[in-house]
This record gives structure tokens, sequence and C-alpha cells, in this order.
């Protein structure tokens, strides 16, 4: 036990002592979750929007595509990203290719789905009522849109945390679109295979510790938001 | 557009030739699937079962915990693992740091959190005066496992469906502690990190192709065995 003692004895003052490297690290990592969810609920709202509330044909489809999505092996969607992006491919003269914003792309690509998948199955589980009573009433598509987004906002409180969790954790795209360069586009967990990999495993350790505090910060208000929207679940059902 | 058509051509026949590298990795990659969900299968059905079935303190701490294994990133996991199997480490002396074994190891560990949460939560959705006239017909616990299970089938299936799903993508933990070294310890998510890493994109695009059939007949596969299931519910129901 002891050597491995001694490694966390190390690692714990990298953090206290807010090293550069682990900071920069942290923050890059933190960037790129932020962003990328943003844009994936940018882009996925109106695609969630569609399949939640449309009446179309081919909209079961477009859902049963939307969850299959979710399995989608990160390091598929690496690659796919990356052959857009070298320099011959379409893509390939915005020279983003092991840039931090092609680890951008790849991670908004990744957290997509949990917005396409997630968003509607919490609008398909509103009460039937409540959307069909709207439309009755003539609301607006804009408007209807609105009162689900709102009456669904656990859900999509739910989708982000876990994109964000996703997004925070993912490996394999980011080293293959990224490169997993130092101080360019490395993240925590990116950072992790490469220092095991030099064998420094203080900053493995010291970067798997701030990686854990930031999981385990999201998973409690994911927690506590689903005992929090069990209340409203339950003061909604008696009254219906 | 051109580029990325050719990458997409030139891929087709490394999967066809039957390229012996691909082929030992796609071997590989089916034993570490197969026995990675098994024996996350052997171990997670049981604490599945009290945590679904058990009416003893802490049951409710033990379903948060596993819904929050969920949330571990692999890395971490992977990260772990190297701790505690490095020469120095306290299970050192197994000699597991960079081995096939640990890369079944990992990929198990990170199989066991899908198959408790999402067993555990199908067997608690279960009608509970079904369990209940079980118990008061004097079932053995055996029988009453045995029951909820059959019962349980669609989930418990879904529950192994993600399970074998995250043995075949995962990445992180398997590159840490297994350190993913070519034609040796590499599963086809690992090796597809690998070749895109060093930007062979054919290679990495067929190993992806492979990855994707392999997915999608496990799926496929799982997916026939569930809709059995639901005939048998369907059946149950009415009866209630």
């Amino acid at each position: 036990m002891h050597p491995l003692w001694n490694e966390l004895r190390r690692a714990i003052p990298l953090i206290v002592h807010q090293n550069q490297y682990v900071m920069n690290v942290t923050w890059t990592t933190i960037r790129v979750a932020l962003v990328s969810t943003g844009c994936a609920l940018a882009l996925g709202m109106p695609i969630a929007l569609t399949i939640g509330l449309g009446r179309f044909r081919g909209r079961r489809v477009l859902h049963i595509l939307a969850n299959a999505s979710l399995a989608l092996p990160p390091v598929l969607v690496g690659v796919w990203v990356l052959v857009f992006l070298v320099p011959h491919a379409p893509f390939g003269s915005l020279r983003y290719a092991n840039t931090l914003t092609a680890v951008y792309i790849a991670q908004t690509v990744l957290a997509l789905p949990f917005m396409v998948a997630l968003v509607p199955a919490a609008i398909q589980a509103l009460p039937p009522g409540l959307l069909d009573q709207a439309r009755a009433f003539g609301a607006s598509r804009r408007q209807l849109s609105m009162l689900a987004l709102r009456e669904a906002r656990i859900g999509v409180l739910v989708a982000v945390i876990a994109a964000l969790a996703s997004t925070l954790t993912e490996v394999a795209a980011v080293i293959i679109v990224g490169g997993n360069q130092v101080d360019i586009d490395q993240t925590l967990a990116s950072a992790i295979v490469e220092q095991i990999g030099n064998g420094t495993t203080t900053y493995a350790l010291a970067l798997g510790i701030v990686l854990l505090a930031l999981v385990l910060v999201l998973m409690a208000v994911l927690t506590a938001l689903q005992q929090f929207s069990g209340g409203i679940h339950l003061r909604f059902r008696t009254t219906s | 557009m051109k580029l990325v058509w050719d990458e997409f051509r030139d891929a087709v026949p490394l999967v066809f030739h039957g390229n012996p590298y691909l082929g030992s990795i796609i071997w590989f990659t089916v034993q570490v699937a197969v026995v990675a969900t098994a024996i996350a299968a052997l171990i997670g059905l049981p604490i599945a079962l009290a945590i679904g079935l058990g009416r003893f303190r802490g049951r409710r701490v033990l379903h948060v915990l596993a819904n929050a294994g969920l949330a571990v990133p692999p890395v971490l996991v992977g990260l772990l693992l190297y701790l505690l199997f490095v020469p120095t480490g306290p299970l050192g002396s197994l000699h597991l740091v960079l081995t096939r074994r640990s890369v079944f190891i990992a990929q198990t560990i990170l199989a066991i959190p899908y198959v408790v949460a999402l067993s555990a939560a199908a067997i608690q959705g279960l009608p509970p005066g079904l369990l209940n006239q079980a118990r008061a017909f004097g079932a053995s616990r055996v029988q009453l496992s045995v029951l909820a299970l059959r019962e349980a089938r669609i989930g418990v299936i879904a529950a192994l469906i993600a399970a074998l799903g995250s043995t075949l993508s995962e990445v992180g933990a398997m590159v840490v502690v297994g350190g993913n070294l070519y034609g040796y310890d590499q599963t086809l998510a690992g090796a597809a990190l690998f070749e895109g890493n060093a930007e062979h994109y054919e290679d990495a695009i067929a190993i992806g192709y492979v990855l994707m059939v392999l997915i999608f007949i496990a799926m496929c596969a799982l997916g026939l065995l569930q809709q059995r299931g639901g005939g048998i519910r369907m059946r149950f129901r009415p009866a209630r």
C-alpha cells in the first residue's frame, strides 16, 4: 500500500497549489464541456421538439434512430469527424484537424444524441391532456414548444447533465480528432491516458481526482433534480 | 467529398480480404465482449436481485451507488486498476498491467453497473402484487428470484444489451490499464483509436465498420430475445 499512498501524497499538492498544467487542463475540459453541450443544445432542440411534438409519419422511426445514436461508439464518431477535417477532405481548408475546434465539433456530435433522444422522451412523458388542450386552445407551434419545454424542463436538464458528463469524460474522440496535444486540446480524461503512458502516475492521479470531483458535482445535481422531479410528478398525478 | 468516398471505398476490401490482423482483433473483441458481459451478469444479477427483492436496510443506498457507478468515467476505472496492478501496487504481484487479462477485467468492471442498475430498476418496476403473492404462497428465495428475472426479462435483457454495448465500444479503461498494444491486447475500438491517431484512416474506418456490424448483430440478437419476452409479459398483464 505504501507506494500508492506516496503517490496520493504527492498528487494532492498539485491540486491544492494549483499546478499550472493541472489548471490548464481543467479549464480546457470545462470549456469543451460547456461549449459542446451548448452547441448540442442549440442544434438538438429543434430536432428534439420535432420528434417530441410533431405528428407526421416516420416520427417513431426518427425517435428509434435518435435512441440508437446513443449507442454510437465515440471512436467511430472521432474517426468520421476527422475524415471530414483532414487537409484534403471537404472541410480540410478550414484547417481544423488537431485543433481545439475539432474537439468542440466531435464533442458536439457526441452530445447531440442525448438531446435528441432524452428530450423527446421527456416531452412524450408529459400528461397527454396538457398538450392536446393547448392545441385545442389554438396555441401556435412556438407557444406549444415553449409550453412543452417548460413542463418537461427537468427532463431537459437531465439531458444537459448527461451531455455534460459525457463530454467531460470522453477520451476516444478527443484523442483522435485533437491528437491529445498538451496545452492545446487536451482534456482531463485524455491527459490521464497520456500521463499513464508517460509513467507520470502522480499527475495522472491529480487529474483523476479533479475529474472525479467534477463528475461527482454533476451527479449530485442530477440526483437532487431527480428527487425534486419526483415531488413535482406526485403533485401532478393527484390532480389529474 | 471525393476523399471521404475514397477512404470509404479503400476500407471495404480490408474487411473482406480477411486481413489476419483484423481477424485477430475481431476475435479478441468478441471474446472480451462475451466474457466480460457474462461475468458482469454473474456478479451483477445477484446484486440486482438483492436490491430489487431484498427488504434490508441500505437497499436504496446500494441502488443509488449502482446508478452512480454508471457515471464513473472509464478513464478513472482504468487509472484505479492501473494503480492497483502496477508492480509496486497492492496487487502488483499478479502482473496484470499491459496484459490481455487486464482488458477483460477493465471491461467487466465497466459492465457491472449497467447490469446492476438497469436490472434492479426493471425488477422494482414489476407489479408489486406478483412478488407478494409468490411470497405468500411460500416461494423460496431461489423461486422468487427466478420468477422476478423471468417477469422482468425485458429490462434485464436491456441491461445486458447496454453492458454488451459498453464492452464493445468503451476504450477509456482498457487503453490505460492494457496499454492498447498493437497486435496484442487491442479491441476493435482500441485499434480504431490507434489507427485514427496514426492517421491510417482506411484502417480506422474499416475497423469502425466491423465494430458497427458487431454492435448491430449484438443488439439485434438480444432485441429478438426481448421481443419474445414481450409476448409473455403481454399474456400476463390481462390476468391482473
